[in-house]
Parts: structure tokens; sequence; C-alpha cells
């Protein structure tokens, strides 16, 4: 097994996360999206720690954990606003939400 | 005898684990596919969970079994259920107005973006020298190391991190409260 393999498979749940965000018409998926993207990046760190000349340093590990945080703050809040939404338009899809106006 | 037995041993554990990281990643990206495409949203969180899971062990096969637990505490135990919680809390209007799942002009401008952009990735991926490289001995991460670091070196990080998850769940709580006044 090389570092390509994995590079591979992070990249196309990348696309499908990013296809995701961008062409679906409910907010909850836009969110879901995102967090295959979110999960794609964190098995680069992983991918790169394994591979790399060092890992003892233990780098990529408290970047994926960090980024793991990052990414359960990003969930929480995006998910209170899509509620909010919600609640003000009574729909959750994105292309209602087209007024800056509350 | 012993050592054959120690060299089989060596050589199926190898096997077993570019297994180990192989299977889940095809579960992982069927699963993560199922998410991006499916219509019921129900179905499609459920998915993103087993591709959440799958991520997981993965991760526990490539030697991060710390991350790879958090992985599943932290997006299965956690986000995972926010999301349902998302879901049932917004349904109503999903079922009424939903003509097609897909937004504006259609999935078209979307897929040929993803598809552009994965082409360019494995293109580059495929050509780096980097990424060649062979899989180098099982490093160890024991969690007492880990620990350390985040006691030590990585404290201000750490505290930046406790910080903006105090925020954000503050944040989120107030923003989703109800309006008292009318």
């Amino acid at each position: 097994m090389t570092l390509q393999i994995l590079l591979a498979v992070s990249a196309v749940l990348f696309a499908f996360g990013l296809v995701a965000a961008l062409t679906r018409r409910n907010a909850i998926m836009v969110l879901i999206g995102i967090e295959l993207m979110m999960g794609a990046g964190n098995l680069n760190f992983i991918a790169f720690w394994r591979f790399s000349a060092h890992p003892e340093a233990l780098t990529g590990i408290l970047f994926a954990i960090f980024s793991i945080a990052v990414a359960a703050a990003e969930a929480a809040v995006g998910l209170a606003i899509i509620i909010l939404v919600h609640r003000r338009i009574k729909s959750a899809n994105v292309d209602d939400a087209n007024q800056l106006k509350g | 005898m012993n050592e054959f037995l120690q060299r089989l041993n060596a050589l199926s554990w190898d096997a077993c684990s570019q297994w180990l990281v192989l299977i889940p990643s095809g579960v992982m990206l069927l699963a993560a596919a199922a998410a991006a495409a499916l219509r019921n949203l129900i179905h499609a969180a459920l998915c993103l969970t087993l591709s959440f899971i799958a991520l997981g062990i993965v991760f526990i096969a490539l030697g991060a079994e710390f991350v790879g637990l958090v992985q599943l505490l932290v997006y299965v135990g956690a986000v995972a259920m926010l999301i349902v919680f998302a879901i049932l809390l917004t349904r109503p209007s999903d079922l009424a107005g939903a003509k097609s799942p897909f937004a504006g002009l259609g999935p078209v401008g979307g897929i040929l973006t993803g598809a552009g952009l994965l082409v360019a990735l494995l293109a580059f991926i495929f050509s780096s020298p980097v990424a060649k490289t062979a899989l180098p001995p099982a490093p160890v991460a024991p969690v007492a190391k880990i620990g350390e670091l985040l006691m030590g070196s990585y404290i201000v990080p750490l505290q930046v991190v406790g910080v903006l998850l105090t925020a954000a769940l503050i944040g989120a709580a107030v923003l989703a409260m109800e309006d008292k006044q009318p």
C-alpha cells in the first residue's frame, strides 16, 4: 500500500462532499457535505502522518484532533442557524433563504 | 518453527492491516456517495453515520487509535445525533414542497465542479513523487504521549479550542432559543 491510495480515497471523499454541498437544496444536506469534506481533510492528516519520516512527533494526530474539535463546533452552530432560519421562513431550503431581512 | 510462525504472523498482519484499511475505505466511499445522493434526509444522515464509522476504522487501522476513537465519539455520537435532531425539527416543510432535492439550476454545475476538482486532484496525486512513498513500519502513538504533548507544547491551541467550543455552544444555544417577545 502506498500513500497514493489513501490520498485518492480522500480526494474522492472530498469530491462527494463538494458535490453534496454544491447541489443539494436542503441546508442540512449542505452541512452533511461539509462534514464529508472535513472527514477527507482528517484522512489526509492521518495518511501523511502514517507515511511521514518522523511519525513520533505526532503532529498529524494532534492536527486531526484539533480539526475534529473545530468541526464539532461548526456543526453545532450550523445546525442552530438552520433551525433558526427554519423558524423564521418555515423552510430549510437554501433557495428560500434569499433575504438578509430577518 | 518458531521463526516460521513469527514470519507467518507478521506476513498475515501486513496483508490483514492493508485490507483493514482498504475495505473500510470502500465502505466509507459507498456510504458517502449514498449520503450525497439519497433523496430521503434520514437515509442520508444514516449513510453519513456509516461513513464516519468506516472512517474511524480506517484511522484505527492506520495506527491512530486515539483519533479513531475520538472520531467515533464526536462524529457518530454527537454530530450525527445533532443532524438527526435537526432533520426531525425541520422535517415538515421538506415533505410539503420537495419537487427536486437539488438546488437552483439542478445538479449539473455542482457535479461538473466536483468532477473537475477530482480529476485535477487525482492527476496531481498520481504524478507526485511524494505520494509513491512505501509504507514505513507502523509508528506508535501512545495516548500518554498525546496527552503530554497536549498539556505541553500544544497547551495554547488546546485552550483556544476550548474557548472556541464554549463560544460555539453558547452561540448555538442563543441562536436556537425561542424569541420571547412577539
